[in-house]
């Protein structure tokens, strides 16, 4: 089902939707940079945008995340799961963050399913801005996951010019455009026709960043990358965790116990692959030492064939956020392409 | 939905030093008091809440044919560990679980079993060695050898007598830094190997304790004619969560937590990253 919403009928549309709970979308943070954050008004919301740093995970999988409340009544522990069923929308995210979205509920919902983030997911209405403009170090393309998609988002909007186009991607969103049905109308035949013709062009439109899993898949799934790879690629890495707290599949965590208002909260917490102490035992044995076994482990779990039967797609949905913030450079298209040649850039 | 991170609320009705640094816990389920819901296999493992400083996983020492109380035997190391040795008798905690494979008993029926154990190793095989024990009839010779550094780090002392004295268990004890009133065996734990009789075609070897002796006790047994798939270890590492998501015990594609703990040989030659 396919509809079109005139450009000037967003701000009231954005009312209706607010009117339901809150909506998280792509606003103007205090420093100037590009944010997701819940809406307080409809004209806060950017339309034509840097993806921001920060993908919308944390509204799915906050990097806090609290699980269990744990009180003492006397000599008595009481323990109480904290839920969180409030609906969210998030509006105007771009396709590769509907994937990860995508990658992280298919996660959770595996055996056994994972009631804290299912929660959030299940409330969650997903509505989607297609990447007309592709955004410049992203590599969508090479991972399935842009620039437009045809499944993953609850509803998915497209800039036709005076008017976005909207396709229907489940109830959720048909119920999203029941908010306030009297601005949307079918979609006339040109209407598809430019839609089409724009995910066409948005194809031919990319940057330099390329991404080619295949044969690196091949070398990492049978232990094919020579060894002085991993540790020539862990020497340029900083051990800094920025690649995993920018990705928007990455959902490792550690659990510990927060004092908050005279309780104890265990929460979930992100951790990253990348840290010396992710692996370290209480005898004081690491596994994963170096950071050479570090950066193996992080690109096994990305793109090995193993992990991809498993999540039926690789770990990356080529937002281009690691090559933004990695200094040391050895970010996903960078190792992609040093296993496949067989050798880091010098 | 279950909530997979709520622990179940424990009390430790027992604590019983062992070394001195182990101690064994013993819990009991304060809202089911006969631990009836809680059924678990030799070789799996909880997640042990400390209320206020976190959890961790410790393997189950008790055998599932002894139920209504949880034994567990830890070693103070670490941070949990270190809060967990001041709690006593009637103090609560915290339990998830039972997590991991544990050892298939089924599969073992009418076989031999050897227990080849090393220092804090004993203990998850303590609860497989007590199932086995109470349905003796079912399973063939038992052998179990144990090592620790010293005498004093030896755990289960009134145990290790109990099984010494029975004549349907062959039991030898061996430690690696031997005291004046010590009269048993000295040296490392391959040394037991001579001294017993085994039958590698009919046995099943379980084999727990410090990496560094794992190595070298399945080297002989492969030596000897143990089968790949005869020999049984359970493999350590970080674990948060239990339940294969927090990624801590991922080896490859596999996870030590939810795969595991128990591997054969073959199964452990063939994790790879």
């Amino acid at each position: 089902m396919v509809f079109t919403i005139p450009k000037e009928g967003t701000t009231q549309w954005l009312e209706k939707l607010l009117e339901a709970g809150e909506v998280i979308a792509p606003v103007r943070g205090p420093c100037g940079d590009v944010i997701f954050s819940a809406l307080r008004s409809p004209t806060q919301v950017l339309w034509d945008f840097e993806n921001p740093l920060h993908p919308p995970k944390q509204f799915v999988l906050p990097q806090t995340d609290p699980l269990v409340k744990i009180k003492l009544n006397g000599q008595r522990h009481e323990v109480e799961p904290i839920h969180d069923d409030a609906p969210r929308t998030l509006f105007n995210v771009r396709s590769c963050d509907v994937k990860g979205i995508a990658f992280l509920t298919r996660m959770h919902e595996a055996d056994p399913p994972d009631a804290s983030y299912l929660r959030r997911a299940r409330n969650l209405t997903i509505i989607s801005l297609a990447c007309t403009t592709p955004c410049p170090a992203g590599f969508c393309v090479c991972t399935d996951s842009g620039p437009f998609l045809s499944a993953g988002y609850d509803l998915q909007l497209t800039d036709l010019g005076g008017s976005f186009f909207a396709e229907v991607g489940s109830e959720k969103g048909e119920a999203a455009m029941a908010k306030a049905p009297e601005l949307f109308r079918k979609a006339r035949e040109d209407e598809v026709t430019d839609r089409t013709a724009l995910e066409a062009v948005a194809k031919t439109r990319f940057g330099p960043e390329t991404c080619h899993f295949g044969s690196a898949m091949r070398r990492i799934s049978t232990g094919r990358v020579q060894d002085a790879l991993w540790e020539k690629m862990g020497d340029w890495c900083l051990e800094c965790g920025g690649c995993n707290m920018v990705c928007p599949t990455c959902y490792c965590f550690s659990v510990k116990d927060l004092r908050q208002n005279g309780a104890w909260v265990r929460c979930r917490m992100w951790d990253s692959c990348q840290y010396n102490a992710f692996a370290l035992e209480a005898s004081g044995h690491n596994p994963r030492a170096h950071r050479k076994e570090r950066m193996k482990r992080r690109f096994f779990h990305k793109a090995s064939a193993q992990y991809y039967t498993r999540d039926s797609m690789v770990g990356c949905v080529g937002c281009g956020r690691c090559i933004k913030t990695c200094l040391g450079s050895t970010h996903m298209p960078a190792v992609v392409a040093a296993i496949r040649k067989g050798k880091w850039h010098e | 939905m279950n909530d997979v991170f709520l622990p179940e609320i424990a009390c430790i009705e027992k604590v019983r030093d062992e070394t001195p640094d182990t101690k064994t816990f013993t819990l009991r389920f304060r809202d089911h008091q006969n631990g009836n819901h809680f059924h678990f296999l030799p070789g799996q493992f909880l997640e042990l809440s400390v209320f206020g400083c976190g959890e961790a996983p410790f393997c189950i020492a008790s055998s599932p044919t002894r139920p209504g109380v949880l034994e567990t035997t830890v070693r103070h190391t670490g941070q949990l560990t270190d809060q967990l040795r001041k709690l006593g008798n009637g103090d609560e905690v915290g339990i998830r679980g039972p997590f991991g494979n544990g050892f298939d008993v089924q599969a073992a029926r009418g076989k031999d079993m050897l227990f080849v154990a090393g220092g804090i190793g004993l203990p998850p095989l303590r609860s497989l060695i007590w199932n086995v024990l109470d349905e003796r009839d079912r399973f063939g010779k038992v052998t179990i050898l144990y090592g620790a550094r010293t005498p004093h780090d030896l755990v289960y002392k009134d145990e290790l007598e109990v099984w010494g004295k029975r004549s349907d268990v062959e039991l030898l004890v061996t430690v690696d830094v031997a005291e004046h009133d010590w009269t048993g065996n000295v040296g490392v734990v391959p040394i037991l190997f001579q001294k017993v009789t085994l039958h590698p075609e009919s046995t099943l070897a379980y084999v727990c304790g410090p990496p560094i002796m794992i190595r070298f006790v399945v080297r002989d047994l492969l030596k000897r004619g143990f089968k790949e798939e005869s020999v049984i270890s359970t493999l350590e590492r970080m674990m948060q969560c239990g339940i294969g998501k927090c990624n801590h015990c991922a080896i490859g594609h596999r996870y030590v937590c939810r795969d595991g703990p128990v591997f054969d040989y073959r199964q452990i030659a063939e994790l790879v990253e």
